[in-house]
């Protein structure tokens, strides 16, 4: 190698230069909405604006916490999040199951269907979706739970992808567990609950997690299919357009309570959600 | 290989299974559930777009019309002017997340000290919801109280007044948004690559005198070239199905001009309820991505093996 102290050091200062101004551009936004959020709605309105609140005001989080979002659309989306993420994982583990240790006549062409499923977007099935959700009652008040039915449909969204990452998942555990289970008289379905399930809990955990956070996210299917109090967070947010157009401190407060509950689960628990991102979308 | 040995193994387990006959079906009953899941709400509703395609809605009733929806979609302007809109949309978000991603995969792969904190610092956008991350890039170009519109005005008045109300303005905003989003993913993807590069073969490189950018373009990139093509297939269905951020920043606006045609499938479809056209741009979308789908399965699929 010829590579001098020298260039080492311009490399490293090069390098954490670069990487520092992506890091700094991706915390930019979000940092100057948090600011935005304590500030009241004069100083909203100063020209120049400032990045800093003059003085530290809650009048938006106030706003925020005695409306709607926190009445009815946080506990929707936690709702949904909480429900499609759990039976996604339930589901996706038993098929994942078939695909990992079964061949059968066909069986690879199915997995194949399943996850190009997986490229269909949530878009294109919006008109017709919408037509089923109306002949169900669902769009009425007093018909079938809103949120059930939105809950179903992400619950179809998500499955192709957690079938996909949580079979790489099985596939890295050595089948002779099982085996050995088998011939102590376990039960195939046992050998799967009692040894395949606890082995693959980080896998299944991280699957959960990136359907919690899509489900959380989701924007599309929610304004097409929730109306008034099923509504969740990401719909709700354009309670606070109607009424108070330009009030910037009230609807970054929200977005602040919107994005806290999924960053706080992404920063805890990041290493999962890169291990399953990764499986997701290379291998398989 | 290990997939080899791993269904070869699968069959053994398969004979040694106690219980034989009673658990013949199990594989079927175990994949039963998700199917019908999915035959109830991804199959069935994409058939019956296909169907509402072909329809088109006169007084409260459903009529056959053929092809009718798609001649008269294809001689819409606005729509022809949504698809334009889209190929730009997408293709400078494809190339500047690709790239750019690539480039910061690199420099993390450097491994220097903080690499773990910065990769988390540059995903957590990809972790905020399409239409939160598109109403604080929309704020902060509000025409008149915006920061880094008021920060334009100072430093770079070459850049344009009121960008959020020009077209040109508008279409770089979302774009901007999106690509601050989406960076984060193909930077992953890219690290995810770069880790499986065996280091020796860059160092040989590096000692047969290659410099940085050959090194890069004749030693990493064709290792990492599966990789790279399913980054761009994954960024073209993201971009072209991508709704949250304009419905969040621009709804479409000004005078059309960030309108995709996902937004236009928005505005018909659900805005103005005219089923049979939503549906037949649907079906146009839909195709779309099958081709890109086809494309991305058949990488996947020729890797395995």
């Amino acid at each position: 190698m010829v590579t001098s102290k020298l260039t080492r050091r311009f490399d490293q200062i090069s390098t954490h230069l670069v990487l520092g101004l992506f890091a700094l551009i991706a915390i930019f936004p979000i940092a100057y909405t948090l600011m935005t959020s304590f500030k009241s709605q004069d100083e909203v309105l100063t020209r120049p604006p400032t990045f800093f609140p003059p003085t530290w005001r809650f009048d938006g989080y106030n706003t925020v916490f005695n409306s709607d979002m926190t009445r009815f659309y946080l506990w929707n989306s936690l709702f949904n999040s909480t429900l499609s993420s759990t039976v996604v994982v339930t589901l996706a583990s038993l098929a994942s199951y078939t695909f990992s240790r079964y061949r059968f006549r066909g069986s690879r062409a199915l997995e194949l269907a399943i996850l190009g499923l997986m490229m269909i977007p949530g878009l294109t099935n919006l008109v017709p979706l919408y037509r089923i959700a109306s002949d169900l009652g669902v769009l009425r008040p007093q018909g079938l739970n809103a949120n059930l039915f939105i809950s179903a449909v992400y619950t179809a969204g998500g499955l192709p992808f957690a079938i996909w990452i949580i079979k790489s998942f099985f596939d890295s555990i050595p089948i002779e567990l099982e085996e050995a289970a088998l011939i102590d008289g376990c039960t195939p379905v046992q050998a799967l609950i009692r040894v395949v399930i606890p082995l693959a809990a980080p896998g299944l955990m991280a699957a959960f997690l990136l359907m919690f956070v899509d489900t959380w996210n989701e924007f599309l299917a929610a304004l097409v299919l929730l109306n008034g109090t099923a509504r969740t967070v990401t719909v709700g947010l354009y309670d606070f357009q109607s009424s108070f157009e330009i009030a910037y401190h009230v609807w970054t407060a929200a977005c602040i309570v919107i994005m806290l509950p999924v960053l706080i689960l992404f920063v805890l628990l990041r290493k999962r959600f890169f291990e399953a991102m990764l499986q997701g979308a290379l291998k398989g | 290989m290990s997939n080899l040995t791993l269904s070869a193994r699968a069959e053994a387990v398969q004979h040694s299974f106690s219980g034989g006959r009673k658990y013949r079906w199990l594989p079927l009953w175990l994949l039963l559930p998700s199917i019908l899941v999915l035959l109830a709400l991804q199959v069935y509703p994409t058939l019956y777009s296909i169907y509402l395609s072909t329809t088109r809605v006169r007084r409260g009733e459903f009529m056959y019309v053929g092809l009718a929806n798609f001649e008269r979609l294809l001689r819409t302007p606005s729509f022809i002017e949504s698809l334009r809109t889209s190929l730009v949309y997408s293709t400078t978000y494809i190339i500047l997340t690709v790239s750019l991603g690539l480039m910061l995969a690199l420099l993390l792969n450097r491994r220097f000290k903080f690499t773990g904190f910065y990769l988390v610092i540059i995903f957590i956008p990809w972790v905020i919801s399409e239409v939160v991350a598109g109403t604080m890039w929309r704020w902060l170009f509000q025409p008149t109280y915006g920061l880094l519109q008021s920060w334009i005005n100072l430093y770079a008045p070459f850049l344009g007044e009121r960008l959020y109300t020009t077209s040109g303005g508008a279409l770089a905003i979302v774009i901007a948004a999106a690509v601050w989003r989406g960076l984060a993913f193909t930077t992953l993807l890219s690290l995810g690559a770069l880790q499986t590069v065996p280091q020796e073969i860059i160092e040989s490189a590096s000692l047969d005198g290659a410099s940085r950018f050959q090194r890069f373009f004749s030693v990493i990139l064709p290792q990492i070239r599966p990789t790279v093509l399913v980054m761009i297939l994954l960024t073209s269905i993201q971009s072209i199905n991508s709704v949250g951020l304009i419905f969040s920043i621009t709804r479409g606006g000004p005078g059309g001009a960030t309108r995709t045609a996902a937004y236009y499938l928005l505005q018909i479809g659900w805005e103005q309820g005219d089923f049979g056209t939503g549906a037949a741009v649907s079906v146009i979308l839909f195709m779309i991505n099958i081709t890109l789908t086809i494309a991305y399965l058949s990488i996947i699929g020729r890797r395995r093996d």
